[in-house]
């Protein structure tokens, strides 16, 4: 599920802000960095870094398969995106924590709590990706300087 | 997602050949294969992520998972193509939400590849590899499409 920030007028290194968030990745166990990419595209400044789990996971339903967090603008109007992926989530059915598949493949779907789970992740990269932008900022963050997009 | 029934498929064979298909697409580079036992399913996963900046980023493809779980008789197939900002786009319009600094940065090229594209170009290519490495006929009735 993607999930977009804009921030304005925060002033924020946004070379330090992209180099903590790759460092956090990278202190995931189950996370590998594939791929980097930075540069500029039609000249706005542009960084991503995508994650991919390693492991074979004990569970799939809902497991987070892999991230990408993207930074691009300037330092006083800047986007960041946030993808988790997870495996087979459209065979959850919603409502009954159940899954969809039957016989042999059952146990390929049943949902886990003790997994690194695409929902769980998200939230708590959410949650300090916006702890590393009021650090990285030389402006106050208030909730008018910040738009998301869903 | 798809799920196959009864069609004796080589899951090995099916599964080299799509990474090949990645490994051919110079936009993309592998980053990661998994390879395993989940509950006694056997489980393959392979992700190719965009290997060089994109010229543009609006919906241009980021990356491609594809995995494989299951047995030669039945067995799931998930395809996940990501791209950049897809949840920006204004629907009709061919614009951006987001007006500023990010306008050129977000423009869809002509030349640029789309994940919608690619993603339909991967299924219909999937679709013969399946054919193509299935012991049994292919029919719509073995079968089934998930759709999220």
């Amino acid at each position: 599920m993607p999930f977009v920030r804009r921030y304005k007028d925060m002033n924020t290194d946004l070379n330090a802000l992209y180099k903590d968030i790759v460092s956090e990745l990278q202190n995931e166990k189950d996370l590998n960095i594939g791929k980097e990419l930075k540069g500029d595209v039609n000249g706005v400044p542009f960084m991503s870094v995508t994650a991919n789990r390693t492991t074979v996971p004990k569970l799939i339903t809902g497991t987070l398969r892999e991230v990408t967090v993207t930074i691009t603008g300037e330092k006083e109007d800047y986007l960041i995106e946030m993808h988790t992926g997870e495996w087979f989530s459209n065979l959850a059915m919603p409502y009954m924590g159940a899954t969809i598949l039957v016989g042999p493949l059952a146990g390929l779907a049943a949902a886990g709590t003790t997994g690194l789970m695409a929902a769980n992740y998200g939230r708590k990269l959410k949650n300090k990706i916006k702890e590393l932008v009021k650090k990285h900022s030389k402006e106050k963050y208030t909730d008018e300087k910040v738009e998301t997009f869903t | 997602m798809r799920k196959y029934k009864d069609l004796n498929t080589n899951l090995d064979g099916l599964y080299q050949d799509i990474k090949k298909e990645l490994q051919q697409d110079k936009d993309l580079t592998v980053a990661n294969e998994t390879e395993g036992i989940i509950n006694d399913v056997p489980f393959k996963t392979i992700t190719a992520v965009r290997a060089s900046l994109p010229r543009a980023i609006t919906g241009t493809l980021r990356e491609v998972t594809v995995t494989i779980a299951g047995y030669p008789d039945e067995w799931l197939l998930e395809m996940h193509a990501g791209s950049w900002f897809g949840n920006m786009i204004l629907p009709g319009a061919g614009g951006f939400l987001v007006a500023g600094p990010f306008g050129a940065a977000a423009t869809v090229g002509g030349t640029v590849v789309l994940a919608a594209e690619y993603s339909r170009k991967m299924k219909n290519r999937i679709k013969a590899l399946v054919k193509n490495h299935s012991g049994k006929a292919y029919s719509e009735s073995k079968i089934e499409t998930f759709v999220s």
